[in-house]
C-alpha cells in the first residue's frame, strides 16, 4: 500500500515536516504545497533532510506555491499542477494530508 | 510624548492575515508619525524573500506593502539573524533598509520601545 503525504504548513514552524518525514515509508511520495514548498529553501535544514534522502524519495511540489513563494524546483524534486496534483491522489493508493 | 511601539512578524506571507496586518500597523503608526519598528523573525523572514509572484496562486503581493514602508517614513527595519540563517536566506533581501540581528540585539531593541506586538 502506497500513501501519498501532502504536507502544506511551513516546516520551520512546527513538527509536521519532521514527523512525516519519520513515518514515510519507501512506496510513499512526499507532495509539497502551500508553505509546505519552503522545505525546498536552498541549503536550510528541511531542504538537506530531503537531498540526503533523494534516492529513496518520490518528492512532488506544486509549481504555483513555489512561484508565489519566490522559490525555485531542485532538479531532485518534480514540480507538478493541480491537474499532477489530482493525478498524483490518485496513483497512490491512499491521500495523508497533514491538517 | 508618544509611546513607542515594536512590531514582531513571524509568519509567513501567504499563511494567512498575520503578515498584512503586521504591516499596516506599522503603515499606519507611520502615518502618524509614530516612533515605530519593525523587526522580522522566524517564519516572518520569509516576506523578504526576492522574486515572490503571489498572482501565482491569485494572492496581492505584499511587496508593494514593504516597499511603502519607507515612503512612510518606517526606518527601523529589522530581521533576526537566526532566523535567517537557519531558512538559508540569501544576504540580499526584497528591502534594503533592514538591519539584521543577533538575539542579544534584539533583546536589547525590545528594551529600547514602550511597547511591543508580536503576530
Amino acid at each position: 500500500m502506497s500513501t501519498l503525504h501532502v504536507v502544506s504548513h511551513s516546516p520551520f514552524g512546527d513538527t509536521r515536516f519532521d514527523s512525516c518525514l519519520r513515518l514515510l515509508g519507501a512506496p510513499d511520495g512526499l507532495l509539497l504545497c502551500g508553505d509546505g514548498v519552503y522545505a525546498l529553501q536552498a541549503q536550510s535544514r528541511p531542504f538537506k533532510q530531503l537531498e540526503a534522502r533523494l534516492s529513496s524519495l518520490q518528492l512532488f511540489v506544486l509549481t504555483e506555491d513555489l512561484q508565489a513563494r519566490g522559490l525555485s524546483c531542485p532538479t531532485w524534486a518534480q514540480s507538478v499542477d493541480y491537474p499532477g496534483f489530482v493525478e498524483l491522489s490518485i496513483r497512490f493508493d491512499k491521500v495523508n494530508t497533514w491538517l | 510624548m508618544s509611546k513607542s511601539l515594536l512590531v514582531i512578524s513571524r509568519q509567513t506571507p501567504m499563511s494567512g492575515p498575520s503578515a498584512r496586518e503586521a504591516l499596516d500597523i506599522v503603515l499606519a503608526g507611520g502615518a502618524f508619525d509614530l516612533p515605530i519598528g519593525l523587526l522580522f523573525m522566524d517564519d516572518g523572514v520569509f516576506q523578504l524573500q526576492p522574486g515572490q509572484q503571489a498572482s501565482a496562486v491569485q494572492r496581492k503581493d505584499l511587496s508593494a506593502n514593504l516597499q511603502a514602508l519607507e515612503m512612510f517614513g518606517i526606518e527601523h527595519l529589522y530581521a533576526c539573524a537566526e532566523s535567517l540563517a537557519q531558512r538559508g536566506m540569501p544576504p540580499r533581501l526584497d528591502l534594503d533598509a533592514v538591519q539584521v540581528l543577533t538575539p542579544a540585539q534584539m533583546s536589547a531593541l525590545i528594551d529600547r520601545y514602550n511597547q511591543v506586538i508580536t503576530l
